[in-house]
């Protein structure tokens, strides 16, 4: 028997790399949840990480830093909040994965 | 956006500890995000604060959480309810503790880990005193207590 394929469709999946019951520790919602302005995870909503290796959704992380007395440091560790601009967390293409 | 943010986590935060409370916390109300009414006591057998519970009021503006809340000790007579001795506890209930101010407020921080700050802030005390100066700070205070600049007497209680 020959099976002709004439249309298909691919889907994928696709969750930040970075342990699975982590939460935005501003927000408290999942990484895979979106912080609470936004509608849609992803592109949109991206996360951030510092080089002291704590993550935030972006939005909430900037919502914190340009407070006066967020003294541009860590909420987490107090260290000096460097963005960490590698790829791992910053870029989401470089996240996509097939699960 | 700071409104959102506010009721958001104030409503997961809420949810979580209707959920499981952490031991010697009890939620007495929490109608709406903007206050809400805990009972504490000390895990350990500090002879200061034996057999006694401790009712803290939370406010919340809608900064929260990237500010603090406004978190005071408030007395009450049926059910009993002392504001604790302690040196960084004025007597109006008024706690001074970096934590809770806008240069230790970490937006990481939440309900429950004041309330456990609180109490191991508690278990820690062996004074039983005012801070100093009580009298006059309580006579003549009307600054809101996230206004308020604390100067440390002590760091090392």
């Amino acid at each position: 028997m020959k099976v002709t394929i004439k249309k298909w469709n691919a889907v994928a999946t696709w969750r930040w790399d970075i342990p699975d019951d982590d939460v935005c520790g501003i927000c408290q919602v999942h990484f895979d949840g979106t912080c609470p302005t936004c509608r849609y995870p992803g592109d949109d909503c991206p996360l951030r990480s510092g080089r002291c290796g704590h993550n935030f959704h972006m939005h909430c992380i900037m919502e914190w830093i340009k407070q006066d007395s967020a003294k541009g440091q860590c909420p987490m560790c107090r260290q000096t909040f460097e963005w960490n601009d590698s790829k791992s967390a910053t870029d989401p293409a470089a996240q996509m994965r097939n699960s | 956006m700071a409104t959102t943010l506010a009721t958001k986590r104030l409503s997961k935060e809420l949810a979580k500890i209707t959920d499981i409370m952490p031991d010697g916390l009890t939620l007495v109300s929490a109608t709406d995000f903007t206050s809400w009414t805990i009972d504490l006591t000390v895990l350990d057998a500090n002879p200061l604060y034996l057999n006694q519970t401790f009712r803290l009021k939370f406010l919340f503006s809608d900064k929260y959480p990237m500010e603090p809340p406004e978190v005071v000790f408030v007395s009450l007579h049926e059910p009993p309810r002392p504001i604790p001795m302690h040196p960084h506890i004025y007597s109006n209930g008024i706690i001074c503790l970096d934590l809770l101010g806008q240069n230790g407020w970490s937006p990481v921080q939440n309900v429950q880990s004041i309330c456990v700050s609180l109490q191991s802030m508690l278990t820690g005390n062996s004074k039983n005193e005012r801070p100093e100066g009580d009298t006059a700070f309580v006579a003549t205070n009307r600054q809101r207590p996230r206004d308020i600049n604390f100067y440390y007497h002590d760091d090392k209680v």
